[in-house]
């Protein structure tokens, strides 16, 4: 199990490198460098040639790359061209809402997802399995922005059930621990504050987990119905095994493998969503200001958002990956 | 009087008939041949005695048209039908007083749980034994099936062990409760030949110390003449001939038997001399209705065969085939 960790901790490394290449040489294609985005429009050539020097583009790139990589490493990032801010304070301010937001929309997802997946499995070809399945095709199908545009019109506006916009009522008072406002408030005793962070997350998380719950829903349903079809759940069955015991130990078990895989993938498509989620809630988080940059052209402070997402997307699948090996001793072996 | 009676046990997924009206029985400590070729409903028969068919359900015609499975007929079990007991009650009994060893043994242990766990859970679920008390018990199981080093092997995971221990763990596990009727599908079919000897020893073993019955299915007439007391050979989802193995061996009397015993390739025949198959292969709509279903296979046929369904004739060594007298 350690020599798997090491070795998938190694091809991180190699992933991390080769993704900030990537993103280097992308950004060194874009049409309309850096100095004219800084530099007003009536800007002679002397000037931009002098700007460009003074941000050490006249460079090998290769210098450029180093340059790039040292900063990034020491998550300095420059500073944002819109609000002259270094950017990762600015998305040290921002991310604990989209982690928020995203755990909360993730919990969502497999929290019905899973059970609402075997019940379709174990329900074949009733109306809670067509049901299941076709309101999962609803949920792949419908946009984030539109459902989250729709729930805010419906439960906010119209019903006036949950407030519409921003984490918390404006004007409350709170005190910041961990950023993820409801936990501070359980953490703090300020119940009230936890409450009022909690209604502010359900619709935006709701509408987030919509893509990740309909596919894991249906990954679960398949799995599950793979393996109950499985020669070792009849022997379990011929046991005279209780139920539940079936259940969990020989059906749940082995189907939740495939789940696992795609629970991983679907955390980097979440933040995807989180940006159009957000936008439409006000919600503070990372994804309005990515929104913001890019129709800026805010060129560092995009690529210091791509890297942290990435950092974090390939950390989580190696969390993923890590699970997987104690799910299922063959893994383990193999590697 | 006889441990498992099996009276017109008939099965069908959705319209096509797997088992068409099977009778046999077990007696005590008896050790019972179920012998055929592919697709005669020999597994279909165990599967339905254990209740381990999808979804069993009673007959209706709506479950017919979509594809469900009908079973009717009585398997009784020390006098009580298994096949009408509530599944709580079967449960009950599954693992317990019937056990079933499967064909292949990789695919059917669960291949993320550790095989202690595998053992332990019936011994739990059964016999209520838990924690240590358990795993003494589990690794006293695998040594009492050959399998070197049980303790350690407790820890191990079904893909860590060879297909002949794999084999042997699916047995220790059938065995566990001290089984009356153990019912072995195909045990060794998909083992090496050297091992398949080594587990029909231990099955055979096993079933002597303990005085269980063994419900032996195979294709394999060679497994047949060196472990059953009795054989039941199946056609076409009916039992064609039933007779005490050393009978059936001396006295094959159903054509379809002959065929089989003939078909057995043999070494003290010439080189050159050709192999004897039975010829066509088995049909997936059975009509028994309309005669005999192995005519259109059959070297002796005649009118007579085709002439309403032949009856199962005789006590001892019993046959199904109306030209019986005159082919003997």
């Amino acid at each position: 199990m350690l020599r798997y960790t090491v070795k998938r901790l190694l091809q991180l490394v190699v992933a991390l490198l080769g993704l900030s290449l990537l993103l280097f040489a992308w950004f060194k294609s874009l049409p309309g460098g850096p100095e004219n985005r800084m530099l007003p429009d009536n800007a002679t050539d002397q000037q931009r040639e002098a700007l460009r020097e003074a941000l050490g583009l006249d460079e090998p790139v290769w210098t450029q790359y180093g340059e790039f990589l040292g900063r990034a490493v020491r998550l300095d990032f420059g500073n944002s061209l819109s609000s002259g801010r270094p950017i990762s304070t600015e998305l040290a301010d921002r991310l604990p809402a989209t982690i928020e937001l995203s755990l909360w929309a993730i919990a969502i997802a497999i929290g019905v997802g899973i059970p609402l997946g075997y019940l379709a499995a174990r329900k074949r070809g009733t109306w809670l399995d067509f049901t299941a399945v076709s309101g999962s095709l609803i949920g792949i199908c419908t946009p984030v922005f539109f459902l989250a545009a729709m729930l805010k019109v419906v439960f906010s506006q119209n019903l006036g059930w949950l407030p519409t916009a921003f984490r918390l009522t404006p004007g409350t008072d709170y005190t910041d621990v961990t950023g993820l406002r409801v936990l501070d408030g359980l953490i703090t005793g300020e119940f009230d504050v936890a409450w009022n962070a909690a209604m502010h997350l359900i619709l935006p998380a709701i509408a987030l987990a919509s893509i990740p719950l309909a596919v894991i829903t249906r990954i679960t349903r398949a799995s599950v119905l793979e393996v109950l079809g499985e020669d070792y759940v009849r022997t379990a069955d011929a046991k005279g095994l209780k139920a539940q015991t079936i259940r969990g130990r020989h059906v749940m078990k082995n189907a939740m493998l495939p789940v696992v895989t795609v629970i991983g993938l679907l955390l980097g498509s979440l933040f995807a969503g989180a940006v159009l989620t957000e936008s439409v809630f006000s919600f503070g988080g990372v994804g309005s200001f990515v929104y913001a940059a890019t129709t800026e052209r805010d060129y560092p402070a995009l690529m210091g958002f791509i890297l942290v997402i990435a950092v974090s997307y390939v950390a989580l699948n190696l969390i993923v990956d890590l699970s997987y090996g104690f799910l299922d001793p063959r893994v383990r072996v193999r590697s | 009087m006889a441990l498992l009676e099996v009276e017109d046990l008939r099965v069908a997924f959705g319209g096509s008939t797997a088992v068409d009206g099977v009778d046999f029985q077990v007696d005590e400590g008896q050790v019972v041949g179920l012998v055929g070729e592919s697709g005669c409903g020999k597994s279909v028969t165990s599967l339905a005695i254990m209740g381990l068919l999808p979804r069993q359900s009673k007959v209706t015609a709506r479950k017919r048209h979509r594809g469900g499975v009908t079973v009717s007929g009585r398997a009784r079990f020390e006098g009580k039908d298994l096949l009408t007991l509530p599944r709580n009650e079967m449960r009950k009994r599954r693992g317990q007083e019937l056990a079933m060893v499967f064909q292949d043994p990789l695919s059917s242990l669960n291949p993320v749980v550790r095989i202690g766990v595998q053992i332990t859970e019936v011994l739990e679920r059964h016999r209520g034994l838990r924690g240590e008390a358990a795993r003494k018990e589990a690794a006293h199981l695998l040594d009492r099936v050959g399998i070197p080093d049980p303790t350690r092997r407790l820890t191990e995971y079904p893909h860590q062990l060879s297909g002949g221990m794999r084999q042997r763990v699916l047995i220790a596990i059938a065995v566990a409760c001290a089984p009356r009727l153990l019912i072995a599908d195909e045990p060794t079919t998909a083992l090496d030949v050297t091992i398949q000897a080594q587990i029909l020893e231990l099955l055979k073993d096993l079933v002597d110390s303990e005085g269980t019955a063994l419900l032996m299915i195979t294709h394999d007439l060679g497994v047949v003449a060196g472990l059953c007391d009795e054989v039941n050979v199946l056609y076409s989802g009916r039992v064609v001939e039933s007779a005490p193995a050393r009978d059936l061996f001396a006295r094959p009397t159903h054509p379809y038997t002959v065929g089989l015993l003939k078909s057995i390739p043999r070494l003290d025949l010439p080189i050159h001399e050709p192999l004897h198959p039975i010829r066509g292969s088995i049909v997936d709509v059975i009509r028994w209705k309309d005669g005999c279903a192995f005519a259109p296979r059959c070297d002796s046929v005649t009118e007579k065969c085709v002439e309403g369904e032949p009856a199962l004739v005789g006590t001892e060594h019993a046959h199904r085939c109306v030209m019986a007298e005159e082919i003997a």
